[in-house]
């Protein structure tokens, strides 16, 4: 057993997984079985209950496929199961990367000597809670304890950060085999920071292994060997044609050319077809330049966005296999101009970045002692890892007090602390000088009050000093979604996990106790835009009328409290302020899945929106949007080939389906989103207009200050032409205007007036006149705050639009 | 949108960053993660000096939640300028004009008139 902890860091991938671990001065790769650091993430049964995880089960991808699964973490937290006739079970995409997993943990136990206990786990920038939490549970189905979850990048971040001496801005390219994320990271004192992220999605190895696809299908067609990709029959030769191509891809990254040969494959009408050609580097280059151009048009977008250029970055962190591919490093070399980060393995990089967090998080992997040490029971506290010279040591006595009265530390090589008394409670705080870049061992000693030595329990400590990234940031703005169609954020992308957060609402509708048929929701979404429907609805809490107690009016106020861990779990309580009654049932919804019946699901709805979208374009008589829609759909009815070859149980083809069918969803927004633009921009003039007006006649210099900065930042997003930063900017010029307008003496009666004005719309028109006497009660007498609580009340009992409720998952609050 | 509805997006004072971590606003890197985790330890431990702060609107309720929040906000360049103005005393001292607000350079800040 290690004497002192051991960090565990895993890099749960979509084709490899890779585990590493971290003692505190040294990182370890985990080599697996076959002595290699990447575990292929496939998984096989068979008849008699074995189950083989990595490179041996990826060689029966051709002959099992039925038992051997593969790139299950595309669908993770769907709720899609994978029948494995071998067993005559079906599993979920978690369980099997449990597999995975728990063939890492055994891995790490081979090489180290224990099984671990706890351990850090990556997911991608962009998944969402149910795929996070989905991560988590498999995790905990491997057999880990404690678990935390890292996003990809951050994790490349920190491994570059460590091995390298970084300073100033810096880029972390990170190209995967089915998604492409960059971000921009920043470096001081020590600390790392998250500048910002952005992405594709849909852009990764696979996109340049389609390409060059399309190429041999195209080189193959003109020798008069026809394979349609549309036609299913041709599935099992489009299969082996794109695993050799991926080899291919592979073998010219070291070779000028490679060679694709296959024997044995049949055309639709059962022929052989003869496939046998080269592909050059030159031809590959020609062939997948604008995948490269796409991945640097997102680098530079999200330079532009943060008000930097490429002239300001010390360094690029390449991540991911395709980064190897010589031309696309030429080719960002040129484009980007930044160096490339030296000596560091791209393959491996986030399974560094994750075994390094664990140690930030205090993720001790080892198991629990089984002996415990003698001496007075101290409960501590402190960094495991931190970027300070001089940490605190923070401490409290388990049991009442017994002899124990100063405490002081020493460190291996000889420093020592003052020596400090416990206080009244039996608790102290010590500051510790730790040495830089290392592992420092600390040692306990405790006296009494006359000096003598008192045994303490735990007698030594370590703490790491490097540098560090705070907690972990959530990838996507978590709120309520609101009955009129807004979301009232809870957690801003961005914010440290794990978070709480609580907020009042209004009851938009009445619950009288009954039978159960009605529930008021409160839906939970995620995302980064203002209207809730454009959002992912990703939980649901639910006051049913079978558990209220006493009836619950409109406009009751309710106290929703949200809570997320840092492994994607979500918990979310609400209070009704009135009676003090609690509600804790969050449904949880499951990310889309790939069945053949979602799929159908799916492209009915995307047909939908597209009709509502052609409708609109022919009344506009607007060219451009006829056209970009004709082009949706054409993919649209790819989407429809491919899920009818699902609906005969070809699993590739549904994967495929449900890829389209995600970019064309993800390309209808971007349209909607499009649609939104002149609205938006003449919202940001508006604030504009509103915010400067306010900060100048009432405003301090320090709001004026952040004001400018604000408007930059607005003016920025709004050449780059990027909605989702554009209403953050507008978030925060409103609540600057907020602020100032408060100091308006006739603030309040105005939107009293305003308010008192819609008197007869009100829920309870009684209470809604009581109110309005009251509040001229207050105004005449100069009651300010007095008059603000009448006006929210008056607020509370307006009416909600009933079209926006329906677009916001029917939200009972606003 | 109505202005009021903003206020949900409001930093509330009593939830400064610099009153939660008991700093002064010109501090450095350093001293926030300094602060921060010595905080987070004594909350750790259930310290009862580490337990509440003091703001200009009296004494507030400190969880480590609050701190990590706090913590994060001051890493980040924009958040931490809002901080700065929230936490001098001047930003919370009444105004008595009652002037309405008038037009100002609004489209000279959107680049409309300078191209």
């Amino acid at each position: 057993m290690h004497s002192r902890p051991l960090y565990v860091g895993i890099d749960l991938g979509t084709t490899n997984s890779t585990a590493a671990t971290f003692d505190g001065a040294a990182l370890t790769l985990i080599r697996n079985a076959q002595g290699s650091t990447l575990t292929p993430s496939v998984v096989r049964f068979d008849g008699r209950g074995n189950v083989t995880v990595g490179a041996k089960a990826r060689r029966a991808i051709d002959s099992d496929p039925e038992n051997t699964r593969s790139e299950f973490k595309r669908v993770m937290g769907t709720g899609k199961r994978f029948a494995i006739p071998a067993t005559g079970k079906e599993l979920l995409a978690e369980e099997l990367a449990a597999h995975v997993l728990r063939s890492l943990r055994a891995d790490v136990r081979e090489q180290l000597g224990f099984e671990p206990t706890a351990a850090v786990v990556t997911v991608p920038a962009l998944f969402e809670i149910p795929q996070s939490a989905a991560t988590s549970r498999a995790a905990q189905l491997a057999g880990f304890s404690r678990v935390e979850l890292l996003q990809e990048p951050v994790a490349s971040a920190l491994a570059a950060g460590w091995t390298s001496d970084t300073r100033g801005a810096w880029l972390v390219y990170d190209l995967g085999g089915g998604t492409f994320d960059v971000s921009l990271l920043e470096t001081r004192d020590g600390l790392l920071r998250v500048v910002g992220h952005d992405g594709d999605n849909f852009l990764g190895g696979r996109d340049f292994d389609n390409a060059l696809l399309d190429w041999a299908l195209a080189t193959l067609k003109t020798r008069g060997v026809l394979i349609e990709r549309s036609d299913p029959r041709a599935a099992p030769t489009l299969t082996k044609l794109k695993l050799a191509i991926e080899d291919a891809r592979i073998e010219l990254t070291r070779n000028e050319r490679a060679n694709v040969a296959l024997v044995g494959c049949r055309g639709a009408d059962g022929s052989d077809l003869p496939i046998d050609f080269d592909i050059d580097r030159l031809t590959m280059e020609s062939v997948c330049r604008h995948l490269v151009d796409r991945s640097v048009a997102v680098c530079r977008r999200l330079l532009a966005t943060h008000g930097r250029s490429s002239a300001d970055l010390s360094q690029i962190v390449l991540v991911g296999g395709p980064t190897v591919m010589p031309f696309l490093r030429s080719q960002l070399r040129a484009d980007i101009g930044a160096p490339f980060a030296p000596q560091l393995d791209p393959m491996t990089l986030v399974a560094q970045g994750a075994a390094l967090y664990a140690a930030t998080a205090g993720l001790d992997a080892r198991p629990a002692p089984t002996q415990r040490e003698g001496g007075e029971r101290l409960w501590l506290s402190y960094p495991a890892m931190t970027p300070d010279l001089t940490p605190h040591v923070v401490g409290k006595l388990v049991e009442p007090r017994r002899q124990l009265a100063r405490i002081r530390l020493r460190r291996a090589d000889g420093w020592e602390s003052p020596e400090v008394a416990l206080d009244a409670e039996g608790a102290f705080v010590v500051a510790v000088d730790v040495l830089p870049r290392q592992s420092n061992e600390l040692v306990l000693e405790g006296s009494d009050e006359a000096g003598k030595r008192v045994e303490v329990a735990p007698s030594r400590i370590t703490i790491v000093q490097g540098m560090t990234i705070g907690d972990p940031p959530l990838s996507r703005t978590v709120g309520v979604a609101l009955a009129d169609d807004r979301v009232h954020v809870y957690f801003e992308r961005g914010s440290p996990l794990p978070a709480r957060r609580s907020f009042r609402h209004r009851t938009v509708e009445s619950v009288v106790p009954g039978d159960g048929s009605f529930a008021l929701k409160i839906p939970i979404v995620q995302g980064e835009l203002d209207r809730a429907h454009l959002c992912r609805l990703v939980g649901a809490l639910e006051i049913p009328s079978s558990l209220v107690k006493r009836p619950l009016p409109a406009g009751s106020p309710l106290e929703v409290t949200l809570e997320l861990d840092r492994g994607g779990k979500l918990s979310a309580r609400a209070l009704v302020l009135g009676s003090g009654e609690v509600f804790e049932e969050v449904a949880h919804l499951l990310g889309p899945d790939a069945t053949p019946q979602s799929l159908t699901a799916t492209i009915e709805a995307i047909a939908t929106r597209i009709g509502e979208h052609r409708r609109s374009a022919f009344r506009n008589n607007t060219a451009a949007m006829v056209s970009r829609l004709a082009t949706i759909d054409e993919r649209l009815n790819e989407a429809r080939v491919a899920a009818q070859a699902a609906h005969g149980g070809d699993a590739d083809a549904a994967q495929r389906a449900h890829r389209l069918l995600l970019e064309l969803d993800a390309e209808l927004d971007g349209f909607e989103r499009d649609q939104q633009w002149p609205e938006l921009d003449a919202e940001l003039t508006d604030a504009i207009v509103h915010t400067t007006s306010w900060v100048q006649e009432f405003g301090n210099e320090h709001e004026k200050k952040v004001l400018d900065e604000t408007v930059s930042a607005a003016r920025r997003a709004r050449e780059a032409r990027q909605s989702v930063e554009l209403q953050r900017q507008l978030r925060l010029l409103r609540t600057l205007a907020f602020t100032a307008s408060q100091r308006w003496p006739e603030f309040w009666p105005t939107e009293f007036e305003a308010a008192a004005s819609r008197v007869n719309e009100a829920s309870d028109l009684a209470k809604a006149e009581s109110l309005i006497r009251e509040g001229r009660g207050y105004m005449d007498a100069g009651h300010r705050e007095r008059l603000s609580r009448v006006v929210r009340d008056l607020w509370a009992l307006l009416p909600s639009d009933p079209t926006e409720r329906r677009l916001s998952y029917e939200s009972g609050v606003r | 949108m109505s202005l009021v509805s903003a206020r949900m997006d409001a930093p509330h004072i009593d939830e400064n960053p610099f009153f939660v971590l008991d700093l002064p606003i010109d501090c450095g890197a350093m001293d926030i993660e300094r602060a921060g985790q010595k905080l987070l330890a004594m909350l750790k431990v259930g310290m009862k000096d580490a337990a509440s702060y003091r703001t200009p609107l009296g004494p507030r309720q400190r969880d480590e939640d609050a701190v990590r929040r706090a913590m994060a906000a001051l890493r980040e360049p924009q958040a931490r300028a809002m901080a700065e103005f929230w936490a001098r005393p001047e930003v919370w001292e009444p105004v008595h004009e009652t002037r309405l607000p008038v037009w100002s350079d609004a489209h000279k800040r959107l680049g409309t008139l300078d191209r």
